[in-house]
């Protein structure tokens, strides 16, 4: 019995192929942007993760800060602010080589290196560019996860006997050295000459965030040589035992204190932070991101819901003298009940899987673009994405599919015959 | 007795006030009757008709259709009633736009159950002469053809009475002749029906003639003089 009615729905569908494919577009529109976004917040999340993974899981981050009380008394707000982004005038000098070495000997710690950072200009027969250096002993090559392209890691000899040698960042050897072997090639950076003994491989990331354009030198040569320091900006150690990391943490900052005779933790002019933790700073902007999603999702979905809406009730108003015309030629409100709910249901599929595919086919080449950026972009079409696009998208075509049409088929035939 | 209505009345409420269209109207029809309907326009004829066909309900009276007493049916058993045992013929022919003329003729078959429906669309689609047009579409036929449709669709279910509301009120004299020369072949091969018109020349194609006004029927005769439509829609006395 319900046969004839699908079969009569189908006819519909087909004889009326211009009201279809409107009707079916709104939720096409509305469930493929909902996909998209869920779609795009994802491969931005991953790329987050990338990063933050990058500088090697289990790792503990140090930096210096001005102590909250020193501030405090300074400019009479409590807030603490990081050196190493130079929002303040007040330098710490007092992280130094010896702090690294004492972490490194702590027991759950696997290895820990130091990091300064500067800005110089870096030229090449002519060409010359404004990079960052990052200084840092060779511990780092045990704990940071980017490889060479070509050539090797700088050595602990290099590194105490301040060699002017250099690892290049992938973008920067590009564009200093072209087609070029940068390998043995002598570099200058500021007013010193450096040997390139390794190009990294492509890392990817933006902005501040990429290491594509830094030059890598040995701690030393860039404190002495470039800077005419002792400190450091950064350390980085990398955790055993990541069960322990707590500890682990509470135990470097011990040991911070006591080289820097500090007995106040109030007073501390260091900052430590395990790379979950670091994940959690960021996980706050993450979730604001994922806020300003969800709410473009929802716009989207209201754009698409209203689309529908509109379509299906004029649709249905249109169709009322149709509908008398069922009812006069024998249809129940109950087969005029089936036949528009079945119609929704069947559109809706339609529109929902077409959107699915449009979203996915769309946020795919959102992920396409951000890798050309270098970005380490995962494409993902989330499970969630797609049940939250297809269950609204179906609900709103149901409900302004048949809400309409229940009140058509409540009419008398005649009513509704006389409405056209 | 096929239709016997009793003391049927029916009043439209507007704003708590009554119009009544029909007032107690008694008729009775037999089986394989041809009545036609007249009156001036606003007199009530349409509201009969459709009260009859079960596609509206009085406000007061009975109405026996079968002998079966209908009054109190539920809505879905007038839809049954509508499907399987009553036609209908509109003015404006009402088919379903874009669609062919078989399946506007296969329409109500849609809502029929519990029979074999096979071939009866085609069947009633070769009863008006339309066997060559079955696959065209409505838009691609003239109004006469449209109208022939509209008779095979309400002829599909072989019904106990076909309703014509002005048939022939949309289309030139010459396919109106046709469209009553077929129901008048289908009177003759025993089909009962009701014809509402408010033109002398085509009410005399049937047997009966019944005048209404202001609601009330004024007069019920036969037609002596009955008019006879060929195929080709000419009429002759
Ligand atoms: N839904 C309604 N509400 C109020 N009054 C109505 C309604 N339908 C019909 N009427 C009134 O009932 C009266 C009879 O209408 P009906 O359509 O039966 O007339 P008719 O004899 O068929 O006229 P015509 O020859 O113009 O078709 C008219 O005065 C009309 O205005
Ligand atoms: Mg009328």
């Amino acid at each position: 019995m319900k046969l004839k009615i699908l079969q009569q729905v189908f006819q519909g569908l087909g004889n009326n192929k211009v009201r279809t494919l409107l009707t079916t577009l709104g939720i096409i529109i509305g469930s493929a942007m909902v996909i998209l976004v869920f779609s795009a917040g994802a491969g931005f999340k991953s790329y987050i993760e990338a990063e933050i993974d990058s500088y090697g899981s289990n790792a503990v981050f140090i930096e210096t800060r001005v102590p909250p009380t020193t501030q405090a008394l300074a400019n009479g707000v409590s807030e603490s602010i990081n050196t190493s982004t130079g929002t303040t005038a007040v330098a710490i000098t007092s992280l130094k080589t010896r702090d690294v070495a004492d972490i490194k000997r702590w027991p759950n710690v696997a290895d820990a290196y130091g990091i300064v950072i500067g800005q110089k200009a870096a030229a090449y027969k002519g060409v010359k560019k404004n990079i960052m250096f990052w200084g840092s002993d060779p511990g780092r090559f045990q704990i940071d996860k980017g490889e060479l392209a070509s050539g090797r890691f700088y050595t602990e000899r290099e590194e105490l006997g301040l060699s002017q040698v250099a690892i290049l960042g992938y973008e920067l050897a590009r564009d200093l050295f072209g087609e070029e072997d940068p390998i043995n090639k002598i570099i200058r950076v500021g007013d010193l000459n450096f040997t390139v003994v390794g190009v990294y491989e492509e890392r990817g990331g933006f902005g501040p965030h990429s290491t594509d354009n830094v030059v890598f030198i040995p701690l030393r040569t860039a404190q002495k040589k470039i800077l005419g320091i002792d400190h450091l900006v950064t350390v980085i150690a990398q955790i055993e035992e990541s069960d322990a990391a707590e500890a682990t943490v509470e135990d470097i900052r011990a040991i911070l204190r006591r080289n820097h005779n500090i007995d106040d933790p109030k007073k501390d002019d260091f900052l430590v932070q395990t790379s979950a933790q670091a994940l959690n700073t960021l996980g706050a902007v993450l979730a604001g991101i994922n806020f300003l999603l969800i709410a473009v999702a929802a716009i989207s979905l209201l754009v698409g819901g209203v689309g529908i809406m509109n379509i299906m009730y004029v649709a249905v108003t249109e169709r009322i003298g149709e509908i008398g015309l069922k009812k006069a030629l024998g249809a129940k409100r109950s087969d005029i009940l089936s036949e528009f709910l079945l119609e929704a249901v069947l559109l809706t599929l339609l529109g929902g899987v077409a959107g699915i595919l449009s979203g996915a086919a769309m946020a795919f080449l959102v992920s396409k673009i951000a890798a050309s950026y270098g970005l380490a972009w995962d494409y993902i079409v989330p499970l969630y994405g797609i049940i939250i696009s297809v269950s609204i998208s179906a609900l709103i075509g149901i409900v302004f599919g048949v809400f309409p049409a229940r009140n058509a088929a409540k009419l008398d035939p005649i009513q509704a015959l006389n409405k056209e | 007795m096929l239709i016997k209505l009793e003391n049927i009345t029916k009043e439209y409420h507007n704003d708590d006030i009554a119009t009544p269209v029909l007032k107690n109207i008694n008729l009775s029809v037999r089986e394989g009757e041809f009545l036609a309907i007249m009156g001036p326009s606003g007199s009530g004829k349409s509201t009969l008709m459709h009260i009859m066909g079960f596609l509206d309900r009085p406000t007061a009276g009975e109405y026996f259709f079968e002998g079966e007493n209908t009054t109190n049916f539920t809505d879905d058993e007038l839809a049954r009633i509508r499907n399987e045992r009553v036609g209908f013929v509109f003015q404006s022919f009402n088919l379903l736009p874009r669609t062919t003329v078989l399946n506007n003729v296969k329409l109500p078959l849609v809502y029929t159950h519990g029979k074999n429906i096979h071939g009866l669309a085609e069947k009633a689609i070769a009863a008006v002469g339309l066997g060559h047009r079955a696959d065209y579409f409505t838009n691609q036929i003239s109004g006469g053809e449209k109208q022939r449709v509209a008779i095979a669709r309400a002829l599909v279910n072989t019904p106990s009475v076909i309703f014509a509301d002005e048939p022939t009120g949309n289309l030139d004299s010459k396919s109106g002749g046709a469209v009553m020369h077929i129901l008048q072949e289908l009177h003759r091969q025993g089909h009962t029906i009701i014809l509402v018109t408010h033109e002398m020349d085509t009410a005399e194609h049937a047997e009966r003639l019944i005048k209404i006004k202001d609601g009330m029927i004024m007069d019920d005769q036969p037609i002596t003089a009955r008019r006879i439509a060929e195929p080709d829609g000419a009429i002759n006395k």
